[in-house]
């Protein structure tokens, strides 16, 4: 067989697949250009992670490029400010996290959900907190033991105050418990502080650290949640233990508010189909998302507003 | 020993397909360009590539990554020479020396001193990190807030050398471009400072549009003021790329030895990366160097020290990533993203499982570092040649430069509002001798500073003495106040002297 004829071939299974898959889904007028895909946060996180792989899946059903545009800064907030900088064509989106969240539930957000139509939900996991793993703490009842032993004296990693991590321990911290929360921002000095012994409990997403889980570097003692998680069954949750919060970890692709309903709807189509494939379900058990976390458009807007209600509360709790 | 050759023997062979060589000559091309462009920095470079690699096999990306990353680090010196634009912040250093010696006429020789000090640092660097892989790593666990704090505060106190003439100008220059860098968003409490308001000042000043405004701008500007009159450089002799002699070479030899080792440690800590080693490295020299008198007038140790230790701080970086899976430094945080969207989660376990990728990489780091510098050898002789051109044809691509630099860095336009402003302030600087230097240091290091600082006071109740009771934070502190004193002790000393 010529190179011609194989490539011609390749061509008309291709055109077949878009016709019976996607094609007629589409509007009409609508993915005759390339569309942005706005992370808020730096290149080689788990935000930016999740915006590659999308694009890289999404990019042969729409049939068109889908450049991944880094614009980290001020939490999310400026990232967010660029989306809604450009037009409500459906053509920018932005990876929208619960760390963004945390931003509204604060004291001065510069926007409101009401901005914001969420487009689908991709990732749900749960909080965990981790120690090092041949660390004197095995278990989360250790960790209470020490921290009454010693109180104040036992540090905690975060990602920073304000932040979903900063909400979760301040419920903790209101049960008696005194230590000390420790912020990193960069995702290696936090990583390091609990290696290196600098730091005794670490505040993460399972999917982060999966290297030092896989490596036996690293220990889950506790789950933010309500139900255990099957990667990690005999760790308990935090509402076994009595603390009443769960504010897990989601990242979801978000357009301006106004863009028309059609174009939200073609989207959130193709992202079920990119949440359907097994490279994305290979990479949401490696990440240990729950097994049903996509939400398509209908659902996707609830979810991210009752997020942001559940974490007023416990704002307002403290 | 045998095993560890064997295994880079193996690597050699791997990197040496087509496709991987192919990549690793775009990366070093690509990396070359970026470290020329201001604004674009390293770190953005080795993401904008991180696409192309989806389609290509884990070895090839990693290659093509490192490759940028490397030459990144080069790239930048021969706008910081030949223009005095420093086309990433780590090429400041570059500034003193190199600029210096470009200016006394002797402007290949001093790309000539770049290219053998990114050689020999790179080497030194890759060899120590093939060799000591897993002792460095564990080395690099013992590093948190204090130990950072110290290194960084080392590198602010080095304006104590960079202020040739006046101490007490240096330091009011230094505590200015720490206040600008305050400006806008507090990373630890999210506090807004000096924002007067404005959406875009909390946001925050971005160190590069002050490094290229006071650095670019206010070069243009100083020759505008003398009608673009004299030749940017006394006409080149012959622009023949100049490589300094063995005997040359052999004359500096341990500080050479000093700088790339510095880089090399500095490149393990998790969060400095070249910029920090650049920075520390001159300070260390200019303060207890055998020519230290002579350092910012032009002298080979001043291009060395900062670009060896540039260019090692990458091996140093890719040992926590390669053995712990922990990225030191921006550029290596994308990398680790690309290792992961191949399916592989760097640690321990992939270099006892697929140690191969990881020699593949080592190797790579090897062939690209000569590679780099066989590009950086034929391109000097034509870029020198640019000199020739009238001084005012020559501005208006410094300007376009600046412009476009400034504005890759958020698209912004109010960046270049500011770069302009900065660019004024740097001439006038510059017209009542106050030495820019300190300013665009404080900048950039000060909030780094900041950060450990307030880390460190968080994480340790408040106590002080931590940054002198922890062994690593302590000896670096000594150091520091060594360096502060110096200078006070060599006056007494002097009157001594004197009076006697």
């Amino acid at each position: 067989m010529s190179p011609i004829s194989q490539k011609t071939k390749l061509s008309w299974v291709v055109a077949l697949g878009a016709a019976l898959l996607g094609g007629p889904a589409m509007a009409a007028d609508y993915l005759e250009r390339p569309i942005e895909m706005l992370v808020p946060w730096g290149p080689g996180g788990g935000a930016d992670q999740l915006a590659r792989l999308v694009s890289k899946l999404m990019e042969p059903m729409v049939k068109q490029g889908i450049p991944v545009l880094n614009v980290p800064g001020g939490t999310g907030a400026t990232g967010i400010a660029k989306l809604l900088a450009a037009p409500a064509d459906g053509y920018s989106m932005a990876i929208y996290i619960a760390d963004s969240h945390a931003l509204l539930a604060g004291k001065k957000p510069r926007w409101s959900m009401n901005d914001l139509t969420p487009v689908a939900v991709m990732i749900k996991g749960p909080s965990f907190l981790f120690v090092k793993y041949d660390s004197p703490i095995k278990t989360w009842d250790d960790f209470v033991k020490r921290a009454k032993a010693s109180p104040g004296k036992m540090k905690i990693a975060t990602l920073g105050f304000g932040s979903v991590d900063d909400f979760s321990l301040s419920v903790i911290a209101k049960s008696g418990l005194k230590f000390v929360q420790v912020p990193f921002a960069k995702p290696a000095e936090r990583y390091v502080s609990i290696l290196g012994d600098h730091a005794d409990v670490l505040y993460e997403q399972a999917g982060d650290v999966r290297r030092f889980l896989d490596g036996k570097q690293m220990r889950p003692i506790l789950i933010f949640g309500e139900r255990r998680h099957p990667a990690f069954k005999d760790v308990p949750t935090s509402f076994e233990k009595g603390y009443k919060v769960a504010l897990p970890q989601f990242r979801s692709i978000v357009v301006r508010a106004g863009t028309p309903p059609d174009r939200v709807k073609a989207l959130s189509d193709a992202l079920a189909k990119v949440a359907a494939t097994p490279e994305y379900k290979a990479f949401l058990k490696d990440q240990y998302g729950f097994d049903d976390s996509f939400e398509g458009s209908a659902k996707a807007g609830a979810y991210v507003n009752e997020q942001l209600n559940d974490m007023k509360k416990a704002m307002a709790a403290n | 020993m045998a095993d560890i050759l064997l295994h880079l023997a193996n690597g050699f062979v791997d990197c040496l397909t087509p496709l991987n060589l192919a990549m690793l000559f775009i990366g070093i091309v690509l990396g070359l360009l970026i470290g020329v462009l201001p604004g674009l920095t390293l770190v953005m470079g080795v993401a904008l590539a991180l696409p192309f690699t989806y389609r290509l096999g884990v070895t090839p990306s990693i290659v093509l990554l490192t490759a940028i990353y490397v030459s990144g680090t080069y790239g930048g010196a021969f706008t910081a020479i030949l223009f005095r634009i420093p086309g990433e912040p780590i090429d400041v250093p570059m500034l003193w020396d190199g600029y210096t010696m470009a200016r006394k006429g002797k402007p290949a020789k001093a790309l000539g001193w770049t290219l053998v000090a990114a050689l020999g640092g790179g080497l030194l660097a890759a060899v120590i990190m093939v060799v000591l892989t897993h002792p460095l790593a564990r080395f690099a666990l013992r590093f948190s807030s204090p130990e950072y704090f110290a290194v960084l505060l080392f590198g602010l106190t080095s304006v104590v050398a960079l202020g040739r003439g006046s101490l007490g100008n240096a330091l009011i220059s230094l505590a200015a471009g720490m206040l600008i860098a305050t400006v806008g968003t507090d990373e630890t409490y999210g506090a807004y400072r000096f924002t007067f308001g404005s959406r875009v000042l909390a946001d925050g000043i971005e160190f590069l549009v002050v490094m290229v405004g006071v650095y670019g701008i206010g070069e243009v500007l100083a020759r505008l003021e003398k009608g673009f009159t004299g030749r940017p450089i006394e006409r080149v002799a012959n622009a023949r790329t100049e490589l300094p002699t063995l005997r040359e070479i052999s004359a500096i030899k341990s500080m050479f030895l000093r700088s790339s080792l510095l880089g090399t440690v500095i490149g393990l800590i998790p969060g400095a990366g070249a910029t920090i080693a650049s920075f520390v490295s001159y300070g260390l020299e200019a303060q207890f160097g055998k020519r230290k008198k002579e350092m910012g007038t032009g002298v080979a140790e001043g291009i060395v020290a900062p670009q060896a230790a540039a260019t090692a701080s990458v091996g140093g970086a890719l040992v926590p990533l390669l053995a712990l899976g922990i990225p030191g430094s921006g550029a290596t945080a994308v990398i680790l993203g690309a290792f992961m969207l191949h399916g592989i989660q760097p640690g321990p376990q992939v270099l006892a499982t697929s140690s191969a990728i990881v020699y593949a990489v080592f190797a790579s780091l090897f062939l690209g570092l000569a590679l780099m510098c066989l590009l950086g050898y034929f391109a000097i002789q034509p870029l020198v040649k640019i000199l020739d051109f009238p001084e005012a044809a020559v501005s208006a691509y410094v300007m376009m430069l600046c412009f476009v630099g400034a504005l890759s860095i958020r698209n912004n336009i109010v960046d270049l509002w500011l770069m302009i402003g900065f660019g004024v302030i740097g001439y006038l600087f510059e017209k009542f001798k106050f030495p820019v230097a300190p300013l665009v240091l404080g900048v950039i290091l000060g909030p780094l500073a900041e950060g450990a600082f307030m880390n460190s006071m968080i994480s340790f109740g408040n106590d002080w003495t931590i940054f002198f009771t922890r062994p690593i934070a302590g000896t670096i502190m000594v150091f520091t106040f060594a360096m502060l004193m110096l200078p006070f002790v060599q006056q007494w000393r002097a009157r001594r002297v004197a009076a006697a």
